[in-house]
């Protein structure tokens, strides 16, 4: 695999961590629990 | 709606032909009219990936689903970048080296002519279907919403689609999913300014969350594992892998798009846009759905979503619905005090005014539900029809609560979503029509000018088949789970089909007979155990085929297939 390819995966990955981590704090601060 | 939202949907409509027709110009060959001979950048081709799989029953029915249910769907999306990133490195370049106009082409270089066909089969089989159900999901509400009959709203959902993917072919299609997806974005966009927008000041966004996630809407991970629930974290993480990586992979609609591209490296780009934007597009869509929730906590909702079955039973059940209206409004009145006596608790940081509140919501909120449970049962007994209206909430609050152009917007955006999986669905079916079969099976040998004709020919008649279908397709039930139901009887087990390729002493016979073998026991898990969710279909079936297949393979002599091309996994790997 390519060096690109990996960047690409690790950019991929980070956006993905960052929209859970959005979600997560929601969910922590105004769900139902 | 007001002409001027009407304007707007017309001018959609002639701008999309005209923009598609306007592409078979430099579709003279069948290189060009299904591959776009391999030229495009990896921006229009990810775009397009993406405007194909979001359908109208994404735009539509996932953000009903957010203001039903909440956020929780989005983790049906979890194991999709997942897909992405191994289809990005493994059937991405394979595909590319082999120089196929289908995926099942593949598969007779790699294993024997057999599976190909067979694969393919399965293909026109379930996409035949769900391309059909995929045109009536707009149909059936634009017909509801704005009062067309459902033969005219087919017909204008189905009729540009076809004449423009007919004689542009993947030119048009990519081109016109680009913009269409620019629409669809703008169109989701506009409405969630107008919702934040919307929320009382009094309130603000911090109380409208505080409010929704009381109901629990705000609730997005489920850590719970079951074979059970299809919209849990492990559920969507691996069963969601797996179904993503049968769309993505090994279904000819989604996989014809990445063919197109230029390179191996701006086909996997491509795919990348998909693995970046997914889940955040999907969280947004859902949370329109859950800020239209907050919406209707402070305006009165309909009653009934859908209003014509609404003014049916007005019609037919008068007194009956009067009263229930009357406990509805009652019920809405003592939720909204509640609602908005919650926020201000929550805001002022008053917990113990707020827990007390918050039962008093949720008890108004459950009366609120249980009058809903009621009317809809008498919809169903009125109407004689299916009475859920989830799929109705968004365009009946867009074209009753909000102000000029946004309705025309929508409703166009509406159409672009139902387009361009259409156009992509119409053009893959034509291909492995055209390549897999008439080609391959019937009319070998002859011209490309031929079989250009022939392919734009096998365009119409699925354009035609897929309007017929969408005609029968309403009584199917909630739309979002029929597609992906279809899809999942076959995905998982085709998709074992292709992760066999790549085991280096896997047989033509053990890949066919391994097929039947996926299949046969998703059907028999669907049968004797119906509550496992269908996400699941799809590991069960990937790793039955790649086990049966295997075994088969063991001491199998090679087949001609195989003697042809030898082991192209092993040469794609190496």
């Amino acid at each position: 695999v390519k060096p690109h390819t990996k960047w690409l995966a690790v950019r991929v990955i980070a956006v993905q961590v960052i929209t859970l981590v959005a979600l997560w704090f929601l969910q922590s601060t105004y769900g139902a629990g | 709606m007001s002409w001027i939202d009407w304007l707007i949907v017309f001018a959609y409509l002639v701008y999309v032909v005209w923009d598609g027709v306007r592409r078979s110009k430099g579709t003279d060959e069948i290189e060009g009219y299904f591959l776009a001979h391999r030229s495009l950048p990896w921006w229009a081709v990810g775009l397009s990936v993406m405007a194909t799989q979001m359908s109208a029953i994404t735009l539509v029915g996932t953000t009903g689903q957010g203001a039903t249910d909440g956020m929780r769907f989005v983790q049906f999306y979890f194991g999709l970048p997942i897909a992405m990133l191994i289809l990005a490195v493994t059937l991405v370049p394979f595909f590319h080296k082999a120089r196929v106009f289908t995926a099942y082409e593949y598969l007779e270089k790699r294993f024997d002519g057999r599976t190909r066909t067979l694969t393919s089969a399965l293909f026109l089989l379930s996409r035949g279907m769900s391309v059909g159900v995929i045109v009536s999901a707009p149909a059936v509400i634009m017909s509801a919403t704005l009062g067309l009959s459902f033969p005219l709203a087919v017909a204008l959902i189905g009729a540009p689609a076809v004449v423009y993917t007919m004689f542009g072919g993947v030119q048009a299609v990519t081109w016109t999913d680009v913009k269409q997806m620019v629409l669809i974005i703008g169109g989701l966009g506009a409405l969630l300014v107008v919702l934040l927008l919307g929320i009382p000041d009094d309130v603000g966004i911090g109380g409208a969350l505080s409010v929704a996630g009381a109901t629990g809407r705000l609730d997005t991970f489920d850590f719970s594992f079951s074979l059970n629930e299809t919209y849990t974290f492990w559920s969507g993480l691996i069963g969601g892998t797996f179904l993503m990586l049968s769309y993505f992979g090994t279904d000819q609609s989604q996989v014809q798009r990445y063919l197109t591209a230029r390179s191996i490296d701006e086909a996997r780009s491509s795919l990348f846009i998909s693995a970046y934007w997914k889940i955040p597009l999907q969280a947004m869509v859902l949370m329109i759905g859950v800020l239209v929730f907050v919406y209707y906590l402070f305006s009165a909702p309909p009653l009934l979503y859908n209003l014509e079955h609404a003014a049916t039973v007005q019609a037919e059940a008068g007194s009956e619905y009067a009263a229930l209206q009357q406990r509805y409004d009652d019920a809405f009145q003592a939720r909204r005090e509640a609602a908005i006596d919650l926020a201000t608790a929550r805001s002022a940081g008053d917990r113990a005014l707020a827990e007390r509140i918050t039962a008093e919501f949720l008890a108004g909120n459950d009366e609120l539900e249980a009058v809903r449970t009621d009317a809809l049962e008498l919809a169903g007994r009125t109407t004689g029809e299916n009475p859920r209206d989830i799929n109705y909430i968004i365009p009946a609050f867009v074209l009753s609560e909000l102000p000029i152009i946004i309705p025309g917007l929508f409703i166009a955006a509406v159409l672009a979503a139902a387009m361009s999986s259409i156009s992509s669905e119409l053009n893959s079916l034509s291909t492995a029509t055209v390549i897999d079969f008439y080609r391959r099976r019937f009319r070998p040998g002859e011209s490309d000018a031929h079989y250009l004709r022939v392919s734009k020919v096998a365009t119409g008649f699925w354009g035609v088949f897929a309007c017929g279908v969408a005609l029968y397709a309403v009584a199917l039930g909630s739309l979002i789970e029929v597609v992906n139901r279809f899809g999942s009887f076959f995905y998982g087990s085709i998709l074992g089909v292709f992760i066999l390729a790549f085991v280096p002493f896997a047989r033509g016979r053990g890949s066919f007979f391994g097929l039947f073998a996926g299949m046969g026991t998703v059907a028999a898990v669907s049968f004797f155990a119906p509550d496992v969710s269908f996400l699941w279909h799809n590991v069960i079936g990937a790793v039955v085929v790649v086990s049966v297949g295997a075994l088969l393979s063991l001491n199998a002599p090679p087949d001609d297939g195989d003697r042809a091309a030898g082991s192209a996994a092993e040469r794609a790997a190496a």
